[in-house]
């Protein structure tokens, strides 16, 4: 299982107020606002705390089931400035964070195999959603083509009923974990091989 | 408050959210804010801390959990308002 979330940090500034009455308590364990408030940068840390949460939320929702909204379920520990864990219904991912000035990029994955994984995270031309999720798409495609040695004509990518995006060549379902993401400027997709 | 109220108090409440203009003018108890009006998963705090502003009324955990689309949404708030 992996997963992954991307935060544009200059569209989060202005698209949330982690400041607003409530926001904190609604998404964030009391260790979690700890974390925050002790912090140097509150502001990075509630969004590199954030995609940690999303990027095991994805890996999780690939194996279990139904789509919920509980960010508190989703415990995360720092090990690092950008290695943590998520706990999610007795589940545990480990996550790794790219943390830059334009954006932090976390990937989740669970320890009970044996995986390497490629990410890219790339800046699009235009940042409004239907050239996100196209070349989002694209980029992805263009990778397992390459892996895979396969026409990249010949790939598709559908989401099931969850929401998770699914691999296919021709109407084959193709068993590869992968998660993709995109906010504003930016997007990313993690494949694990 | 009557449904089609509901329904057009919580259109105000997600309008500053959506990312989808054609499937918030054709929202109904069937939208799912995340797979259709594309919200981002963050600014779904935002929607429920209106929602408890603009109907004064706390969704707890439990409520918050389900909150994914417009019918839970009308659900929870209904609920909430016949229990004050």
């Amino acid at each position: 299982m992996i997963g992954n979330d991307l935060v544009d940090l200059k569209l989060a500034a202005k698209q949330s107020n982690w400041q607003r009455i409530g926001f904190l308590d609604k998404l964030f364990t009391p260790k979690e606002q700890g974390y925050i408030l002790n912090s140097n940068n509150p502001f990075e840390t509630v969004w590199l705390l954030w995609s940690m949460k999303e990027s095991a939320y994805k890996a999780y929702l690939q194996t279990h089931g139904n789509r919920f909204f509980a960010p508190k379920k989703l415990v995360c520990h720092l090990i690092s400035k950008n290695t943590g864990t998520v706990l999610i219904n007795n589940v545990l991912f480990f996550t790794e964070s790219e943390i830059g000035d334009a954006f932090i990029y976390t990937v989740a994955f669970t320890k009970n195999q044996d995986y390497n994984f490629l990410s890219d995270c790339f800046e699009f031309e235009r940042p409004d959603f239907e050239t996100q999720h196209s070349q989002t798409y694209q980029k992805v495609l263009t990778a397992f083509a390459y892996k895979l040695k396969l026409p990249v004509a010949q790939l598709k990518i559908e989401k099931n009923c969850q929401g998770v995006p699914q691999l296919f060549w021709g109407e084959m379902l193709l068993n590869h974990a992968f998660s993709l993401t995109h906010h504003g400027k930016f997007g990313a997709f993690t494949i694990a091989f | 408050m009557e449904k089609e109220a509901l329904i057009t108090a919580l259109k105000k409440i997600v309008k500053p959210y959506i990312q989808d203009e054609e499937a918030f003018e054709n929202l109904s108890e069937n939208t799912d804010f995340i797979k259709d009006l594309k919200i981002n998963s963050a600014n779904l705090v935002d929607v429920i801390l209106d929602v408890e502003d603009t109907f004064n009324i706390i969704v707890d955990n439990e409520s918050m959990e389900k909150m994914l689309t417009v019918k839970a949404a009308l659900e929870i708030i209904t609920t909430k308002l016949s229990e004050k």
